[in-house]
């Protein structure tokens, strides 16, 4: 299977590359594929890919099929050009359906003519170079050397002690003493350690309050789930989501303004991209495509969530819907209560105070401690947010009156009471 | 990432990692030598020794204990698609009715996650916009695991098209249909496409009542009572605000007892004690027997001043005369000002009270406008058990009723019985085919309830379990195949006006509902004449009535422990029904009710007999305000096949009086040796005298300063004489910045009706204790409605008599025979100066910058003294794990996953061992504070507020910022009523009351 689809995608990688070269011999329009690209994403994507049929057919090629006037005047208003009777235009038409092309009357034909382009150069290619060049350069990671460093140093110890013993029981047989072995010396030192009462008194000492420190936090540690990761039922990214695409946060987690709960995004608001999105081009870090242009097994879950036919691209009706069981990573216990949109709306707090760095992390997990001390600490370090929030309108002048200008904390309007939050 | 560690306690351990896991499920590791565990020759020659098993305990406790630091893996399940119309964490309400053929109530519920968590009044609705306890507790009653889960034949499982088939099949022209009244237009509808004779069955008859009605305009209804137009009110035998009429009065009664000049007068005339007789300014005790006389004799007074003939009736006792003769005058010099208010279903009892109403030109009494919340017909039941008898009925359907239950003494047995019933109750489970009825929150239905009223109501969850809607459940048997929101939407159309369907469903009613043709107030000549009835003698001897309770009502919520555990606001017992006699019954009778050593109150029962109906070992409750020579006893208890919480608690009324009729005076009653025991809150029933209740008389507090009647406590210091408050020795809080909450409670506007009560614990997730645990006083309910009585004896009739100070404190503990009644709600009072807070040795209590009282329960370690501490006995303690204790699997619906269903979200469930008390809905006050700052705007008044606030229908309760000087509770704080519960105590606390006035001199 592997052969023939590396075949497969051979051929069509000869096909399209013989196109370019007999298109560009047959194109007759001038056109900037960056701008094209631009353009392409902003006016198309929804519905067009280069190589595939989306909502419309594939674009590859469409130059060769349909004159340029004629792609023109479809691009610009094709339900006009339909009216006037045009076979072509009518024969895609019924072809998808009925399904109405948007017009973009707003494009310029330049515009048009750098779509176009964009359609017969395609994507630009990552340039991998492998060491040197000025391409992509990998810095291999800096080799941690403590360890050799260290067993080489105790080596050496291990050698001059050996030596030491050597040269004094040399120097005794100089004298004509018997020659003493280490171990007997080092006995005869631990004797005189072990009968010193304040040595065995220090040393029981250090020992016990050691152990009671560890002990004490190990049991501190229970139940805090700090870098809690687990795993989770889809390899779902905030690096690729949060980070590289800048999905705000409130876009999946939107009751987090307006409720207690941050919410984790039902599988509906995922296909608000992912209908479109199903991963075939996403790419390794070596610039290969990771899943060899197979839609994503980890998108395809979603897909399976809630029924989504990718090939057929329409919802599977009765479909038995399947719940996505994520891992809940923050855990409060039920006696406290907090509310994300007190803390994001009102306290105009950002996600990653709490959350931390979640736009680099490809996997989650539990960046603060989400201890009592943890919450009371920020209480007391938080300024209200007074400005602009005609709740606090009366009671500012009256908390500056009473702080003497102090800057007032979420611990000064009561943020450190039992029952704002054990109730 | 402790998840992915393992902790080993030793080598062993790691090697054998099924051995540690053994011995962390066992206790006592006693299946296994020690040799073999130790692996040790030494130990090995000996047997296990004690040492040995010292080192079991401690290898296993600390294997157990490292085993449970394992954090669970906790799932987060978000929707596939989830709803536009809900936010998790956020509530959604719908507004909606309930009707359950007795209460009427309009409703918002509020439903979190889509699960239907509390009921609260729809305030903007037109017609019962107040729910009583019945309607608040109604919301449990749909997570009852003891529902029916599917349709049944023949007790077997079965698909609804089999059982449907079945049905139809059993249906023939003999066939009956019998329901509790229906106001539902679309289900009469459906009713009438069915065909079956229709016979209407009310669990508390008003059927002579409505007769008499029906006789004059044609129309099964009652009229309704403006009350706000009333300024004497004359009631015998209605408890109307209890379970009167069908219309909900509390509001309007509030109102018009406001004090002020023109409160409205009330007497009320009674043989037992009700929620009304206690609010009431004079109350006459009567006998049942005695209403027709009284009635007969109020209307020959008032037809002797406007020129009526009059009727003949017997004499009146000489003790009640009096009394009656005032009600009389006082009626008459109110003229059309006046309403008589009759509960007694008789012919002759109605058309005496139209009669006066009609003589007197009432206004508040209104013909043109009906009732209809209880319509059925005694004498079509007569005529259905007659038919019974003789073999003439084949197949019974019944829906929402349950005549096993109802009718004791019919037999059914020969029948097929079609139950249309929410669980194998009594009928349903002797039935051929049983079609499960979908609870009122999971239902489409509607309701004109009164008229020129139409009201929808809508699921606001899908049905639990395979039930439908009564409505298409009749269609279906109907033949029709229509959904029952197609057949509501149908009869939206004809009976709702212009309002859109969308329009409908947001208010819950339509505001410009299609009128019934309505009477015009023009009345029948009849009506006034009454020339020709014969009054009812008056009896002697013993009287038996059934009368409804408070939580109970008539049974509709008869497997929802709220409605148990709600201690009745007369007698304060709970868990029980009981036959209420007067003190001097008693005597004769040989009848003792007393409190055991551990403050447990335990009586004798009583072998009864009515009309030859026999019934043994009834518990007695000797009932201050009792009238002498009757007997009252609840109805709705004693089911036997409702569910777990409700089988055999109390006994069936029904088996001793049919609903059919109002009294009997063939009673025989003697003294049983077993003894009971009762589930009783309250033994202080008088105040002895001390100021717990303040209680003036309309004149004093009209003529006379506040002050006098209302003096504030004060201490003598070198500053000279300090109030209570200014005396202390703690620092004050500073309660001038941002919010200070307060609550005023209106004494004189509090009914006692316990709607408060249920609301608190729904919102607050209260658990239900039992009967054993309330008879050893520790219910958990942190709102309390106390109630005193007034005794004869005070301290001044002592100084005046030379009594001594002990025969003057044991006279002053027994209430009068004919008491005032006073009913004081009480929960935390949130003092600024907490006696609580000083005594916690680790802080659990603490004080709030809003003036709040906080109990942080994780902090609490249980030593109890805060509770010790409290003046106002308000704090509870958790002494048993009530959501998992087997003890309470049977009352605690937190046992239970669906009862679970209903637990607020918003408050901890409290463990076992620590103290909860009320924290006035702090998650209210924080939720509403949150909404404002969310909106960045200024809170308004009334915005948020408590649950015990936002139930109580008469507005007794009053919550509100009091720095917010244009905040109801801050004006009420300045009112000459207002003062502080024990405010010589020093505590100072955030709720405050208002005293009580009475319309008498």
């Amino acid at each position: 299977m592997y052969t023939t689809s590396k075949l497969k995608r051979f051929a069509s990688l000869i096909a399209v590359v013989a196109l370019m070269l007999f298109s560009s011999v047959a194109q007759a329009f001038e056109g900037d594929a960056k701008n094209g690209r631009k353009l392409f994403k902003q006016n198309c994507a929804s519905c067009h890919k280069l190589d595939k049929k989306l909502i419309g057919p594939a674009l590859v090629g469409v130059t060769d099929k349909y004159s340029e006037d004629w792609l023109l005047k479809w691009i610009r208003n094709n339900a006009e050009l339909r009216a006037s009777g045009d076979e072509d235009a009518i024969a895609i038409f019924e072809e998808y359906n009925g399904s109405v092309m948007s017009a973009f009357p707003a494009l310029s034909d330049q515009d048009i003519f750098d779509i176009l382009q964009y359609t017969i150069d395609g994507d630009p290619k990552p340039v991998v170079t492998a060491g040197g060049g000025d391409g992509l350069t990998i810095a291999a990671p800096a080799k941690d050397y403590s360890k050799e460093i260290v067993i080489g140093l105790g080596l050496l110890l291990f050698v001059m002690i050996s030596l030491l013993a050597r040269m004094k029981n040399t120097l005794r047989l100089v004298n004509g003493q018997d020659p003493v072995s280490i171990l007997d010396e080092a006995g005869w030192f631990w004797g005189r350690l072990i009968n010193n009462k304040g040595f065995v008194t220090v040393a029981t000492i250090i020992v016990t309050v050691a152990f009671l420190n560890q002990l004490y936090w190990f049991l501190m540690g229970i139940g805090v789930e700090q870098n809690y990761q687990p795993e989770q039922p889809i390899a779902f990214s905030h690096a690729l989501h949060a980070g590289e695409n800048q999905i705000d946060c409130n876009y999946c987690h939107s009751s987090a303004r307006h409720s207690k709960h941050s919410g984790i995004p039902s599988a509906n608001v995922c296909m608000n991209c992912h209908m479109y999105v199903d991963g075939t081009e996403i790419k390794d870090d070596a610039g290969n495509l990771k899943y060899d242009g197979e839609r994503s097994p980890e998108i395809s879950k979603i897909y399976a969530a809630i029924g989504w036919d990718a090939e057929e691209r329409q919802y599977i009706e009765d479909y038995e819907q399947q719940p996505i069981k994520w891992v809940r990573i923050h855990n409060l216990p039920d006696l406290a209560y907090f509310n994300h949109s007190q803390h994001v709306n009102a306290g105009q707090l950002e996600c990653q105070e709490c959350h931390g760095p979640v736009e680099t992390m490809e996997e989650m997990y539990q960046y603060s401690e989400l201890t009592m001390g943890w919450c009371i600490n920020c209480h007391r370090e938080t300024e209200v947010q007074f400005e602009k929030n005609g709740y606090y309108q009366d009671f500012h002048e009256e908390l500056t009156e009473k702080y003497h200008g102090e800057k007032i904390t979420a611990e000064k309007i009561g943020g450190l009471e039992c029952g704002k939050c054990h109730y | 990432m402790t998840e992915n560690n393992k902790y080993w306690r030793g080598i062993e351990e790691q090697s054998n990692p099924e051995l540690t896991e053994k011995l962390a499920q066992n206790e006592f590791a006693n299946d296994i030598s020690s040799a073999e565990f130790l692996g040790n020759d030494e130990v090995a020659e000996s047997e296990t020794s004690r040492r040995d098993f010292l080192k079991f305990m401690g290898f296993s406790t600390a294997a157990a204990t490292l085993a449970a630091c394992e954090a669970p893996i906790v799932e987060s399940i978000p929707y596939v698609v989830k709803p536009d119309s809900l936010t998790p964490g956020l509530p959604s309400y719908y507004a909606t009715s309930m009707y359950d053929g007795m209460d009427y109530a309009s409703i918002l519920v509020k439903t979190r996650e889509g699960r239907p968590i509390k009921v609260e009044p729809n305030k903007e609705a037109p017609f019962n916009n107040v729910t009583n306890a019945r309607t608040q507790a109604s919301v449990l009653s749909l997570y009852d695991g003891a529902r029916l889960r599917g349709p049944k034949v023949s007790g077997a499982d079965a698909s609804w098209s089999d059982a449907m088939a079945s049905a139809k099949k059993l249906l023939t022209e003999k066939s009956v249909l019998l329901t509790s009244s229906v106001i539902s237009p679309a289900l009469k509808t459906a009713i009438a496409k069915l065909g079956l004779r229709h016979i209407c069955v009310d669990p508390v008859s008003a059927s002579n009542r409505l007769d008499v009605y029906e006789g004059f305009t044609g129309k099964r209804g009652l009229p309704t009572i403006d009350l706000e137009n009333a300024s004497t009110v004359f009631a015998i035998g209605a408890d109307f605000l209890g379970d009167w009429g069908g219309q909900n009065l509390m509001a309007a009664y509030a109102d018009r007892r406001k004090p002020s000049e023109g409160m409205l007068k009330h007497i009320q005339a009674e043989a037992g004690l009700t929620l009304s007789g206690s609010n009431a300014d004079v109350r006459i005790k009567a006998r049942v027997s005695e209403y027709e006389a009284i009635l007969a004799h109020i209307y020959n007074k008032v037809a002797s001043s406007t020129g009526l003939i009059a009727v003949n009736t017997p004499a009146l006792r000489d003790d009640i005369l009096t009394n009656v003769d005032m009600a009389a005058s006082e009626l008459l010099a109110a003229g059309s000002s006046a309403v008589v208010l009759n509960g007694l279903n008789t012919k002759n009892a109605e058309r005496l009270t139209l009669a006066i109403n009609l003589a007197l030109n009432s206004k508040a009494f209104n013909t043109s406008k009906f009732v209809y919340t209880s319509n059925g017909n005694d004498e079509s039941v007569s005529a259905f058990l007659a038919d019974v008898k003789i073999g003439n009925v084949d197949t019974v359907v019944t829906l929402g009723v349950n005549p096993t239950y109802q009718m004791p003494s019919a037999d059914f047995s020969g029948l097929n019985i079609v139950a249309i019933a929410d669980r194998e109750d009594e009928t349903a489970s002797s039935a051929k085919v049983a079609l499960p009825l979908s609870h009122y929150l999971e239902s489409w239905s509607d309701f004109s309830a009164v008229d020129g009223h139409y009201a929808v109501g809508q699921p606001t969850i899908s049905p639990l379990f395979d039930s439908k809607s009564a409505v298409e459940i009749v269609n279906a048997l109907a033949g029709g195949s229509e959904t029952a929101k197609t057949l509501i939407q149908e009869s939206a159309a004809l009976h709702a006006g212009s309002i859109s369907w969308n329009g409908l469903l947001h208010d819950g009613y339509s505001s410009t509902a299609v009128a019934e043709v309505s009477m015009n107030g023009s009345m029948d000549a009849g009506m006034i004449d009454v020339s020709g009835i014969n009054v009812m003698k008056p009896q002697s001897g013993l009287e038996f009535y059934t009368y409804t309770k408070t939580g109970m009502g008539a049974g509709e919520n008869a497997n929802n422990p709220w409605t148990y555990e709600l201690p009745d606001p007369i007698s304060r017992l709970s868990w029980d029904n009981y036959i209420v006699m007067s003190a001097a019954d008693a005597v004769e009778l040989g009848i003792e009710v007393a409190p055991e050593s551990n403050g447990a109150m335990t009586g004798n029962t009583l072998n009864i007999t009515v009309d030859g109906n026999p019934l043994e070992n009834v518990p007695v409750w000797i009932q201050p305000g009792q009238t002498k020579g009757t007997l009252g006893l609840a109805v709705g208890f004693g089911r036997t096949a409702v569910g777990k919480v409700g089988n055999n608690v109390g006994v069936n009324a029904f088996e001793l009086l049919p609903s059919t009729q109002a009294f009997s005076g063939q009673v025989t009653a003697t003294a049983s040796e077993v003894e009971h025991g009762f589930a009783s809150v309250q033994l202080a029933h008088t105040m002895m005298g001390r100021k717990i209740v303040n209680e003036i008389s309309l004149p004093t507090f009209m003529n006379v300063s506040h002050e006098e009647w209302n003096e504030k406590p004060t201490f003598e210091s070198y500053k000279g004489p300090l109030s209570a408050f200014d005396a202390n020795l703690w620092d004050d809080h500073d309660h001038e910045t941002s919010h200070m909450w307060n609550m005023s409670i209106d004494l004189n506007s509090c009914t006692g009706c316990g709607a408060c009560v249920v609301a608190c614990s729904l919102e607050n997730n209260v658990p239900v204790v039992g009967k054993d645990e309330v008879r050893r006083h520790r219910d958990m309910h942190w709102l309390r409605i106390d109630r005193y009585y007034s005794s004869e004896m005070t301290p001044e009739l002592a100084d005046e008599n030379g009594i001594g100070a002990i025969e003057k404190y044991a006279k002053m503990e027994i209430p009068s025979e004919s008491p005032d009644v006073v009913f004081q709600p009480v929960m935390c009072q949130h003092c600024n100066h907490a006696p609580c807070e000083t005594v916690c040795p680790v802080g659990a209590t603490v004080h709030s910058r809003e003036g709040l009282n906080h109990m942080a329960y994780n902090r609490c370690i249980g030593t109890r003294y805060c509770a010790n501490n409290c003046p106002y006995k308000v704090r509870r303690f958790n002494w048993f794990n009530y959501k998992g204790n087997e003890k309470f699997a049977d009352v605690n619906p937190s046992q239970d996953d669906y009862g679970r269903m209903v637990l607020n979200p918003d408050v901890t469930v409290r463990a076992r061992g620590v103290i909860e008390k009320c924290s006035l809905c702090i998650q209210r006050i924080q939720l509403g504070k949150l909404e404002a700052k969310k909106d960045g705007r200024m809170l308004t008044d009334g915005e948020f507020t408590t649950a015990c606030a936002q139930a109580c229908g008469s507005n007794a309760i009053v919550f509100g910022d009091v720095n917010n000087p244009k905040s109801e509770v801050s004006h009420l704080k300045q009112e000459g009523r207002a003062y502080h519960l024990l405010e010589e105590v020093g505590t100072q606390p955030s709720v405050f009351y208002q005293t009580k006035v009475r319309n008498r001199a």
